[in-house]
């Protein structure tokens, strides 16, 4: 497919994605190592129309290295979770086997993702090290002071984390359009971290909490602002845009008629996508 | 709209050694005919034999119909033995399919296949048993199950970037509605089809579409959307 995609996504990017400055990246060594908006920016045109640099030069090596992080994180957050006391988990055993379920995914992701970038030539981080309270180990005030004693504190952040990982896959296939295999691969781990946050979502709803098996704008708010906001920043839009760029009119549209349709509803029907710097900054909270 | 915008983009030297390959039109496609109870989605520009996206987003349509079409059925005659709280998820899972449908064909614009029908396709879900809950969510979670596995198989056939963008948004909601049905049904159960490396499934449109044909009054043929 590649070549087609690539001039596909060359006209599919707005004149503005040009403008700005950003990072050149060094040289067409490796081609699997750049995405389509790289290859745009690094075209030799000469034309007066085209700036010389895209806006974002992720490449599929980067969305592979962030992708890593994110299952690392998550793989070592339901690791450490599962060391806990049997008194930590709830009665209904179904509950600490659906965590044990997550964290085997997690860890075979991140096993995925390494294959991936060793293949790629690319250098596969050292592990980090985590704190899951958010305090930078007693540096700072603790976001989740209880996460490994008070299961619903646990469960918050797993849900923080899995609706983070499905924002994250589904703004990185972008950038993965040149690689057929990359890119389905990406996709059917970005449904699994779905059916993850879903199930986090029902066990909380189960214990008591305001939250639908899908982010929705009815949800209670569980984010601190200027920390874990971005997890659910941009997530209940209520418009969603065509290609020419208008808006689809759901009000106008046949799907009915409830209260709350078009503030809730519209909403609920769509995630949205999460840039990577967002996603960094989320993990950044919990990296040591 | 997204080719011509190449155009700006890039210019017009660029854009005349590409036109070929980018499959340029300036006339709309005609929408996907039904010719003898045949619906035949089409993946490749007429012309230019190149890959366009119509054909799979067709195909997703159709998808959405058919779960929207389940759920109104099923909200409109719930099974009595209906738990509670499962009348309202019912309720949602119809409103989010109505909105994906109605999102779709938004997108598709004069390309939708049923532009020039009469009347939209009716499905066939006798072979269903909607007049219990277990055969209500039993079904629900065969048709959220194959929802999810054709998206993750449809994106790499999709040429347009900002197409793919717009059926990953739909896709992980399908993914959690499969979710809600699974654990409704079984406790534990959300990831039974998550398989080798923590992956979810993945099907062909032909796969995809053999497991949907009881329910279509019409032949779909997918032998003319791309394969990678």
């Amino acid at each position: 497919m590649n070549i087609l995609k690539l001039v596909a996504d060359l006209a599919a990017t707005t004149p503005n994605q040009f403008e700005q400055p950003a990072d050149r990246r060094d040289a067409l060594t490796s081609l699997g190592r750049f995405g389509a908006k790289t290859l745009a920016a690094a075209l030799p045109l000469g034309l007066g129309s085209v700036p010389a640099l895209a806006r974002d030069t992720r490449t599929i090596l980067d969305s592979l290295l962030l992708a890593l992080r994110l299952e690392r994180l998550q793989n070592a957050f339901y690791t450490q979770a599962l060391t806990a006391p049997a008194s930590f988990f709830p009665a209904d055993t179904s509950i600490r086997a659906s965590i044990v379920k997550m964290q085997a995914h997690q860890q075979q992701h991140a096993a995925l993702l390494v294959r991936l970038i060793s293949t790629s030539n690319g250098d596969v981080p050292a592990q980090p090290r985590y704190d899951f309270t958010g305090s930078k180990n007693n540096t700072q005030a603790a976001l989740f002071p209880s996460v490994f004693t008070n299961f619903d504190d646990f469960l918050t952040l797993a849900q923080l984390l899995e609706d983070t990982s499905v924002r994250a896959y589904k703004a990185m296939v972008e950038f993965l359009v040149q690689d057929n295999y990359i890119l389905q691969t990406a996709l059917q781990i970005h449904s699994t971290e779905s059916r993850h946050a879903t199930r986090i979502r029902m066990i909380r709803r189960q214990r008591g909490a305001t939250v639908k098996p899908w982010p929705s704008p009815a949800d209670a708010d569980i984010t601190v602002a200027n920390k874990t906001a971005v997890v659910y920043a941009t997530e209940h839009a209520t418009t969603q845009l065509l290609a020419d760029y208008t808006s689809v009119p759901f009000r106008l549209l046949p799907i009915g008629s409830g209260a709350n349709i078009l503030t809730e509803s519209v909403p609920e029907a769509f995630d949205e996508p999460l840039a990577a710097d967002s996603v960094e900054g989320l993990l950044n909270l919990f990296t040591l | 709209m997204q080719r011509r915008s190449f155009f700006r983009a890039a210019g017009a030297t660029l854009a005349t050694s590409t036109l070929v390959l980018a499959g340029c039109k300036d006339d709309e496609e005609p929408a996907t005919p039904v010719v003898n109870n045949v619906i035949a989605f089409n993946g490749f520009d007429t012309t230019t034999r190149q890959p366009i996206d119509d054909g799979v987003l067709n195909y997703a349509y159709l998808l959405e119909q058919l779960e929207a079409a389940f759920y109104q059925k099923v909200v409109a005659s719930p099974p009595a033995d209906l738990l509670p709280g499962e009348l309202a998820y019912l309720t949602d899972l119809r409103d989010h399919e109505l909105i994906h449908r109605e999102y779709l064909k938004a997108l598709l614009g004069s390309k939708a296949y049923d532009v020039s029908l009469a009347a939209p396709l009716e499905f066939n879900f006798s072979s269903l048993t909607l007049t219990t809950r277990v055969g209500v969510w039993t079904a629900a979670r065969q048709l959220e199950d194959i929802g999810v596995a054709a998206y993750n198989g449809a994106g790499k056939l999709l040429v347009v970037t900002s197409n793919l963008l717009a059926l990953g948004k739909l896709a992980s909601v399908e993914a959690r509605h499969a979710a809600l049905v699974h654990e409704i049904l079984q406790s534990d159960s959300f990831a039974s089809t998550v398989g080798a490396d923590g992956l979810d499934d993945a099907k062909t449109p032909t796969e995809v579409i053999e497991l949907i044909k009881s329910f279509l009054p019409v032949e779909v043929s997918v032998a003319a959307l791309p394969t990678t």
